[in-house]
């Protein structure tokens, strides 16, 4: 480690951000394949290597932080921005889906007979599953701010059990918008409802599924006491990120589901 | 219809029209005035050899250079907004005329009384007499009454067309899916030439639109005409 | 059909201006009367005469296939209009 006189980490060459542009290349390249020859094996490839760079990518962050300590208050703030921005980029992402929704469902074209939802479209009621998702997502807030505040007064077991049961209430959630997907009476291809119901609710489960991902990767660090009481920025950004997929449920639920039926 | 060295608008066929040649013209008077001003200015400018080297700044001047040109614009905008609004007035029609767009010829609907339809195709080059116009006439004119407030539906049926006639300053889309009103009203006889507006494909150029502009009386005769 | 449509100038009426729909998007009114028309009959019956007046003004405003397209979905139980 070189000598300096700033707070500031400067990282050792390393060959993930190449890999990982090269796997952008194959993830499109892969898509392209699918889509126009039906062959999926170069997005398979694809997502190994984005797969593969990503856990050597965040691995190696941890050995620079946690295990040789390059992570000064500075450092951290920097990352902080950095989820911070993340973050802001992805709520701009939603916003987009949710702008196309408001388009389509707020005057109806005559095509769908000028009425939201569209003529033949039978939409799931909103108190039924969706309603107990929204109390699953909410609860999970609630667990993942008591592992927050358990990880800061150095209870141990607690913040385990807390951050375990947030994970479990993810699943849960995830294995329930899996079976109404299975059980849906419409398609992602039955009119502008269909579009904007599945692509919205679609890349927010994916979202809850990468959120549940973040969590167990901090599970197990928290089980081999990577976690100090007052640094734990893999945590935080895990918990803002799980948070931010919360407040997007919110939002779907009160227009897509509820406003949108 | 525009010949060969027609540089400026065709003459009028309707009040709307008759108007946006008069706000061109004043816009023009305008224009005309500030550019020459601008030139003058700058030759002479060039043309000085006298130099201040202590010039920063002169309030007064900058204050009136920049009023004077707002003042300019607002003599420009006011015709400009007076116009607009009045393309849009409230008017009862008496008439209501569709037409739809299709690749590559019109078709019209005359539908308030009894259902009259026909298509108007361009008249190919090789069937041309020596008197007719080439990629401008066609074989079913558009035949309209003048002086009667027309209701004007355009749309189209398969891609994107626009239905264009100079002479009564209309230029409009055809969109299929979409009904788009505009309002004419034609205030003296004959011929009226235009072309459609918007790339629709290989014949694009050759799917052009012809209003005829007669009296009431004949106008009836030739609907009854139609109908049989 | 021979006989003439109508043999004087003052006989030339058409749909009038309508505040609902007062902008160059006129689709929705071509719709609307469509649709009222046919809740009209169903309301009201086939005989009743003021229904027609939504009749002749969808026939005014509304392009002839659209008519067509809506009418045989119409009778196939596949138009999207509520009536």
């Amino acid at each position: 480690m070189a000598k300096h006189t700033h707070p500031f980490h400067m990282v050792d060459q390393s060959p993930w951000p190449l890999t990982g542009a090269l796997s952008a290349l194959t993830l499109t390249m892969g898509l392209i394949k699918w889509f126009h020859k039906m062959n999926p094996n170069l997005l398979m490839l694809a997502m190994f290597i984005t797969l593969v760079t990503m856990i050597q990518w965040w691995r190696d962050i941890i050995r620079e932080s946690t295990f040789q300590g390059n992570h000064t208050s500075i450092v951290m703030s920097g990352l902080r921005w950095g989820m911070i921005l993340f973050i802001v980029s992805e709520i701009l992402f939603f916003a987009s889906f949710f702008w196309a929704f408001f388009h389509s469902s707020l005057s109806p074209s005559i095509e769908l007979g000028s009425s939201w939802p569209p003529s033949g479209i039978s939409p799931f009621n909103p108190f039924q599953i969706p309603l107990l998702n929204t109390a699953i997502l909410l609860s999970s807030g609630v667990t993942i701010t008591w592992a927050h505040h358990s990880i800061m007064e150095n209870n141990h077991p607690q913040s385990l059990q807390a951050l375990f049961l947030t994970i479990i209430l993810g699943l849960y959630f995830t294995s329930l918008q899996a079976w109404e997907y299975w059980e849906a009476p419409f398609s992602i291809a039955d009119s502008a409802y269909g579009t904007t119901f599945f692509v919205a609710t679609g890349f927010h489960g994916l979202h809850v599924i990468i959120g549940t991902s973040f969590l167990s990767i901090c599970f197990i660090r928290l089980m081999f006491f990577h976690f100090s009481p007052n640094h734990h920025f893999g945590f935080e950004a895990a918990a803002w990120y799980w948070h931010f997929v919360d407040v997007v449920w919110l939002f779907l639920f009160i227009s897509i589901y509820w406003w949108g039926s | 219809m525009a010949t060969w060295s027609h540089l400026l608008f065709q003459d009028s066929a309707s009040p709307t029209m008759e108007q946006m040649i008069f706000f061109h013209d004043h816009t023009m008077i305008i224009l005309t005035l500030i550019t020459t001003l601008v030139v003058y200015m700058m030759m002479n400018t060039m043309y000085n050899s006298f130099t201040n080297r202590v010039l920063l700044e002169g309030q007064e001047i900058e204050t009136f250079w920049t009023i004077i040109p707002a003042l300019m614009l607002i003599f420009i905008a006011l015709p400009s907004l007076r116009l607009l609004y009045l393309m849009d007035e409230i008017n009862n029609p008496a008439l209501t005329v569709k037409t739809i767009g299709h690749q590559w010829y019109w078709s019209y609907e005359y539908s308030d009384f009894s259902s009259i339809e026909f298509d108007s195709y361009m008249i190919p080059s090789s069937e041309n007499l020596p008197s007719s116009f080439r990629l401008l006439d066609v074989d079913n004119r558009t035949i309209l009454p003048m002086n009667t407030q027309i209701r004007m539906m355009i749309t189209a049926g398969d891609v994107i067309h626009a239905w264009t006639v100079p002479a009564l300053g209309m230029k409009i889309d055809a969109i299929p899916g979409r009904l788009n009103q505009s309002s004419i009203m034609i205030n003296r006889p004959g011929l009226f030439f235009g072309q459609c507006s918007e790339i629709c494909g290989a014949n694009h150029s050759f799917m052009p639109i012809v209003v005829e502009s007669v009296n009431t009386s004949s106008f009836i005769k030739w609907m009854n005409s139609m109908v049989e | 059909m021979s006989t003439s449509i109508m043999s004087n100038v003052e006989a030339l009426s058409t749909a009038p201006f309508d505040a609902r729909f007062p902008n160059q998007n006129q689709t929705r009114n071509c719709w609307q009367n469509f649709v009222d028309f046919y809740r009209c009959r169903k309301v009201k019956g086939d005989d009743y005469e003021p229904c027609n007046y939504f009749k002749k003004v969808y026939q005014s405003l509304c392009p002839n296939s659209w008519v067509e397209k809506w009418q045989e979905q119409i009778e196939e139980g596949k138009f999207a209009g509520k009536i």
